[in-house]
């Protein structure tokens, strides 16, 4: 308990715990939308074109995070343009998926480093971050949470039904380019600190979780916030007293989470269940 | 006929190479119920989607309200009520909030719903009888509630056209009565026009103006309804 204790003194340890919350907290604000318009793994998709951003950066000399962020928001506008361009949704995000790690594998070769360079932002490593990488972590999540929250109503209207949406006079394709924007600066902003590969199971992990037990979006999206949270607080917890990979530790709390929520549900329907069948054979 | 709220003029379209409409004309009225009957793949959701341009015919001309529909903007004034969207949300929506993305277009992006809104979202949970269930997640309802809280949607903007696309399916024989009902009330009391799409649409015998099949790419009359085609007059 007194290295539970111990850990929130360490600095390190801070900066981790708020970079993660934070990330953690606003992934599952725009993974809803994704999960609810069956595109789950988009986040997956562009984090392989955030590798592809690193290792640019390190090839020519930049902060990672401007080459991920410029080559994630690149790569949200032709994902859209190849699906409004009638390519199915799975065929261009393996496009987009396959394209960014050649792109990174080449440019980390380029590099001098070879994959080494940019293993640590594959899988995170939020022990060695930096106040100022924090605050850039925090602000792209600030972005995301206002333009989530500004457009709650519209982007629900097109994740739940994007026909009705577009005869009801809803601005459909730029809300999507929107949508997938957001997905992008989530993945930038987690990478650091969960990693490109794991953030983006942030953003569909609570939700599925929440969804097992939620009655609405809105209580599912509030939900999965505060497991994303929690499971970014705990995850870390774990990592830190056990000396486990952090991001992975966070992903594998989130997990633990959906099974949870899982089990719960089906326990309900068995009790809900039970008394009609007992009802059916007196 | 009154003046048309939806009009086809010589429509022809095709996926790709393979024909589905050809030359097809067709006028809807205010107030009319209009049901379009036809097999799996003749072609009646696809000349629904053309009118409600989610689809750019090849040829000819799609009118809303006698405007041509790349051009309309008061899309308001029409609902849509696709094919069983509820039943498949992944993420769990309650009813209420089902009827109020029908208000998204309508409201803008930013702009809440106001007084005047929240109104009309509990006048057509009322008229659609689903209030009561209006907190309930919309995929865990019965095929009938779904379809009258996805009605409910399409109702919340006042629309003077509601398509209804194979409204009945999965639905059983109580709820499609209660349906009736409504869609009765809907053309009867409040005017508005219904262009409703089945395979099936004996549930609503009576009820119906005009009975106009899709097959083999052109829209015919059924038992001796008027017919609306570019050969005859409307």
């Amino acid at each position: 308990m007194s290295q539970v204790i111990d850990m929130f003194s360490l600095g390190f340890m801070q900066r981790a715990l708020v970079a993660a919350t934070v990330v953690c907290a606003v992934a599952p604000l725009a993974g809803v939308f994704i999960v609810q318009r069956r595109a789950a793994l988009t986040g997956d998709g562009i984090g392989h074109v955030a590798f592809a951003g690193v290792g640019l950066a390190f090839l020519v000399g930049v902060q990672p995070l401007l080459g991920a962020l410029v080559l994630t928001v690149l790569a949200a506008i032709a994902l859209y343009r190849m699906q409004r361009a009638g390519l199915g949704g799975d065929l261009s995000l393996a496009l987009i998926f396959y394209g960014g790690i050649a792109l990174g594998f080449m440019f980390a070769s380029r590099a001098g480093g070879g994959v080494n360079t940019v293993l640590g932002f594959l899988f995170g490593s939020p022990l060695n971050l930096t106040w100022g990488r924090v605050g850039a972590m925090v602000a792209l999540a600030a972005v995301v949470l206002v333009v989530v929250l500004a457009l709650y109503g519209p982007l629900v209207a097109i994740a739940f039904d994007e026909p009705a949406a577009r005869v009801s006079g809803v601005p459909v394709n730029g809300l999507v380019l929107t949508l997938t924007l957001l997905v992008s600066l989530t993945v930038v902003g987690g990478m650091y600190a969960i990693g490109l590969l794991l953030v983006s199971a942030m953003m569909v992990i609570p939700v599925a979780a929440a969804a097992q037990l939620a009655g609405s979006y809105r209580t599912t999206m509030l939900a999965a916030s505060a497991i994303g949270a929690g499971s970014a607080v705990i995850g870390l917890t774990v990592a830190y007293v056990a000396d486990l990979a952090p991001g992975a530790s966070i992903v594998l709390t989130a997990i633990a989470c959906y099974a949870l929520a899982a089990g719960v549900r089906d326990l309900r329907a068995r009790r809900v269940s039970a008394p009609l069948s007992r009802t059916v054979k007196a | 006929m009154t003046s048309p709220v939806i009009e086809f003029d010589q429509v022809t379209f095709g996926y790709g190479r393979v024909p589905v409409l050809r030359e097809v004309s067709l006028r809807i009225g205010a107030g009319e119920f209009v049901a379009i009957v036809g097999g799996n793949g003749s072609g009646k959701t696809t000349l629904m989607r053309l009118g409600l341009g989610l689809l750019a015919p090849t040829h000819g001309t799609v009118r809303l309200f006698g405007v041509p529909v790349q051009d309309f903007r008061d899309w308001e004034r029409i609902g849509y009520v696709p094919q069983r969207a509820a039943a498949e949300s992944a993420v769990p929506i309650s009813v209420e909030e089902v009827v109020r993305t029908g208000l998204a277009g309508k409201l803008g992006l930013v702009r809440r719903p106001g007084r005047a809104e929240r109104d009309r979202i509990e006048h057509v949970l009322d008229l659609m009888g689903v209030a009561g269930v209006r907190r309930h997640p919309v995929n865990q309802l019965s095929g009938g509630q779904q379809q009258r809280a996805l009605i409910a949607r399409a109702l919340v903007t006042r629309p003077r056209l509601l398509v209804l696309d194979e409204p009945t399916t999965g639905v059983d024989k109580q709820a499609r009565h209660v349906l009736r009902e409504s869609l009765e009330h809907l053309v009867h009391v409040e005017g508005v026009a219904v262009s409703y799409i089945s395979h099936d649409p004996e549930g609503f015998a009576g009820l119906t103006d005009r009975v106009l099949e899709v097959t083999a790419g052109r829209v015919v009359p059924v038992d001796g309804t008027q017919q609306h085609s570019h050969q005859g007059a409307s």
